[in-house]
């Protein structure tokens, strides 16, 4: 009777378990590390692109990236880091914005960017020309 | 009779149709026209600045785990704007606190606490009114560790036919047990624009 039951037990753990509702985490289109608009790509040139994980005193780290943009021209530029974790959930920074810079032209600038959790694991870089 | 108003709707429809519409903004998607006056853009970036440098420096994790507590001391506003510096503050506070390092006190200021209530609710001690297994115990409160205050301040310049208005928005984080500054910044927000604008 015992042993009858074991299968049976174990089918009904295993109908459950494909049941039960798992996260997404299979983006429909991948996700881009950096977006450069058209208009913006004629004007600048992203040379590099860094990303590291700062210790932190507690025990766990931060994600920091840096990048930066050579100009052929006098130009303005906005740019925005969105934060992902893990199961690429977008994780919340302090401000919405674009920031908004000045590059000269033939100037090199370098611009970091750093996570606002440690649960960052992703990120997505957005460069476009403001109005 | 008639024709007067009916002159008259005209002119109420035409300069109605005249008006700037009223609309949303979003923060996230915001390429409108720039202030002299500090805008909550320029509250976004200095807080921007001031939190992922905090982050990146490590002075706002505690080696012993957990959270540090901080308390909002005196921003001074130094501009020859009415600025609430809480657009400022508060940006920083909820980012720490999201950020899982740092954690608010309201039960200590300079001008008191910013939320009274926690004093308050314990004056419900000994009071045959209440229930005194839910009024909070004696020495459950928490001092704080660091304390944020800094200064916003303004400069305006004649630069030929414009003028320039410089903001500098400058924050320290004073650990309260040694009374050092762990750390400090300054955002600089520089606008140049029409004489005729008012940067106050």
């Amino acid at each position: 009777m015992k042993v009858a039951l074991y299968p049976g037990l174990l089918l009904l753990v295993l109908i459950l378990t494909g049941c039960a509702s798992q996260p997404e985490t299979n983006p429909l289109v991948e996700r881009q590390e950096l977006k450069v608009d058209p208009e913006v790509m004629y004007v600048l040139t992203v040379t590099e692109i860094f990303e590291e994980r700062l210790a932190q005193p507690g025990g766990d780290s931060l994600l920091q990236i840096q990048f930066a943009v050579q100009a052929h021209t006098d130009t303005p530029l906005a740019w925005q880091v969105t934060w992902f974790d893990a199961s690429g959930m977008r994780i919340k920074g302090v401000g919405d914005g674009y920031r908004r810079q000045s590059l000269l032209t033939g100037q090199t600038r370098y611009f970091k960017a750093t996570a606002p959790h440690s649960r960052v694991t992703s990120y997505q870089l957005h460069l476009r020309e403001p109005q | 009779m008639f024709r007067h108003a009916l002159v008259f709707s005209t002119c109420v429809f035409v300069l109605g149709g005249c008006a700037t519409q009223t609309r949303y903004v979003d923060p996230a998607a915001d390429d409108g026209p720039v202030a002299m006056t500090m805008d909550y853009r320029d509250f976004e970036t200095a807080a921007t600045a001031a939190v992922e440098d905090m982050l990146a420096s490590g002075s706002v994790s505690n080696p012993n785990g957990g959270r540090y507590i901080m308390v909002v001391s005196r921003i001074t506003n130094d501009t020859m704007q009415r600025i609430d510096t809480d657009q400022l503050t508060k940006k920083i506070r909820v980012s720490l606190l999201r950020s899982g390092k740092v954690v608010t006190t309201t039960a200590v200021g300079l001008n008191g606490a910013e939320d009274e209530m926690s004093m308050r609710a314990r004056e419900l001690r000994d009071s045959a009114e209440f229930d005194q297994s839910g009024v909070q115990k004696i020495g459950t409160l928490q001092a704080p560790d660091l304390s944020l205050s800094g200064k916003i301040l303004q400069r305006n310049h004649k630069v030929g036919k414009e003028q320039q208005v410089e903001y500098y928005i400058q924050l320290s984080l004073t650990d309260l047990a040694s009374g050092l500054a762990f750390w400090e910044g300054e955002t600089p927000i520089i606008k140049r624009g029409s004489n005729a604008s008012v940067s106050w």
